[in-house]
């Protein structure tokens, strides 16, 4: 089985839809700028009540294809074992039927798997390396300044020129033909793909849980990007404008992002179990750690949901928001690429469970 | 031999951090994954750039290393990408890659 084309994608999320009464077919509401229109998959036993719900994405940048088999092969083998009434075994990482059905019981797990489909189908057929999605509004008909760097265009710190310190390299850019691709969009959600996962987030009331899937550097990364994390004093935090300018300096004292500690510790006991998980496969290891790098990112999905819950003062609105980097590159070989698919599948069940307890 | 339009992965490497906060800032080029810090500490990304742009990329305190022709691999793997649609049958779904076991 090669990598999904983007029909693919779709046809594959359809068909689990109509085979699985447990699976609940999502369309989202906007269609990309060439015209197609997207779905999700809801995943778990029904109840009245919304259920908690873990909320998984993948496909936003284009070129990262095999994070859209990751998702729709995860679906596939949680509501396949909880029909069969089996476990699942990815290399040397079990997971008991019993398992299997606390996921499916507990939790919505909704899938996400192509946010990106224009981009995929670029990068696919025409230019491997395409990033963004293919909206050619800024472009003023140059083609290296059409689409937009998704995972830029979140509502987070947006106007990273007032927020960051003048020296700080934030890898975002307000350039549509910027060769790092990055090109953050003229306004935060100013695509229709972004669009619609603020709608997911906005349709599952009770999530708790997000994670983009990205390629690569084999990482679990959690909040935040923007700077190092602290969780000493609230005053420094995203909203405060007097830190503005102050950002994103690594080694710099000038700053640090406020994280209830709280958070931070849930944070990391969820990634570490993620990488434990993964590396019981075949020994792979992926590193649990904060987003911040030596270049700070803003605008990104994970930021931006976490910040939810801070900008409306909701904590029952709380997402712990997580971007994994699968993978040492972007287009493996596919039969290293079903690998890292069982890599991370076995380290998103075990997250899931994780997220039950 | 690479084109105009070839796109090599490079592996860039700077002797310290302000050197590389420098050249990310000056270049701008296009990152793939993270930055990683070696033991010697310096540190390390991959950039997928023109032959121009990695020429461009070397300077005092950065070495750049040709990993591979980032074109040519992405072509060869679009060519394992799936033709039609295996899932059009009405009774074709995902399988999933796991193995489906019993408890024991």
């Amino acid at each position: 089985m090669p990598y999904l084309n983007i029909n693919e994608v779709e046809s594959g999320v359809i068909s689990l839809a109509a085979a699985f009464p447990k699976a609940e077919l999502v369309q989202l509401p906007e269609p990309t700028f060439e015209g197609r229109t997207c779905h999700a998959l809801r995943i778990g036993t029904h109840r009245l009540e919304p259920k908690p719900a873990v909320v998984l994405i993948g496909g936003a940048h284009a070129r990262e294809w095999g994070s859209s088999e990751i998702l729709v092969n995860l679906a596939a083998d949680l509501l396949h074992a909880h029909t069969g009434g089996t476990g699942l075994a990815y290399g040397g990482t079990s997971f008991t039927s019993a398992q299997v059905r606390t996921i499916m019981e507990e939790l919505d797990v909704v899938v996400f798997p192509l946010v990106n489909p224009d981009g995929r189908n670029y990068s696919q057929t025409v230019d491997p390396m395409w990033r963004r999605n293919r909206n050619p509004a800024r472009s003023g008909g140059n083609p290296a300044a059409i689409g937009v760097d998704l995972n830029r265009n979140y509502d987070h710190l947006f106007d990273y020129r007032t927020a960051f310190h003048p020296l700080a390299p934030v890898r975002v850019s307000d350039d549509p033909a910027d060769p790092d691709q990055v090109y953050q969009g003229p306004e935060p959600f100013s695509e229709v793909e972004t669009r619609n996962v603020r709608w997911l987030l906005d349709r599952f009331t009770r999530t708790h849980w997000f994670v983009d899937v990205h390629s690569y550097t084999q990482k679990m990364l959690y909040v935040w990007g923007d700077d190092q994390n602290q969780s000493v004093d609230p005053a420094k935090n995203f909203r405060n404008p007097l830190f503005d300018g102050k950002r994103g300096l690594k080694d710099g004292l000038l700053y640090a992002e406020f994280v209830d500690e709280g958070d931070a510790d849930d944070s990391a006991v969820l990634a570490e179990r993620f990488c434990e998980a993964l590396k019981g496969v075949r020994g792979t290891e992926y590193t649990p750690e904060p987003a911040f790098d030596l270049y700070p990112t803003c605008g990104t999905s994970d930021d931006y949901a976490y910040a939810r819950h801070i900008l409306s003062d909701q904590e029952e609105e709380k997402i712990l928001a997580f971007t994994i980097e699968w993978g040492t590159a972007f287009h493996p070989p596919w039969a290293e690429m079903k690998k890292i698919v069982l890599d991370v599948d076995a380290g998103l069940v075990q997250f899931c469970l994780t997220a039950a307890a | 031999m690479p084109t105009a339009y070839t796109i090599l992965r490079v592996r860039v490497t700077a002797q310290d951090a302000d050197t590389l906060r420098a050249l990310l800032r000056d270049a701008r080029p296009d990152v793939g994954g993270r930055i990683g810090q070696n033991p010697d500490g310096s540190l390390s990304f991959d950039a997928y750039v023109s032959p121009e742009q990695a020429q461009d990329l070397a300077r005092e305190g950065v070495s750049v290393e040709t990993i591979e022709d980032a074109t040519a691999n992405g072509r060869a793997r679009q060519a394992e990408v799936g033709e039609g649609d295996r899932f059009a049958a009405e009774d074709a779904v995902p399988q999933g890659l796991a193995l489906k076991v019993q408890d024991i």
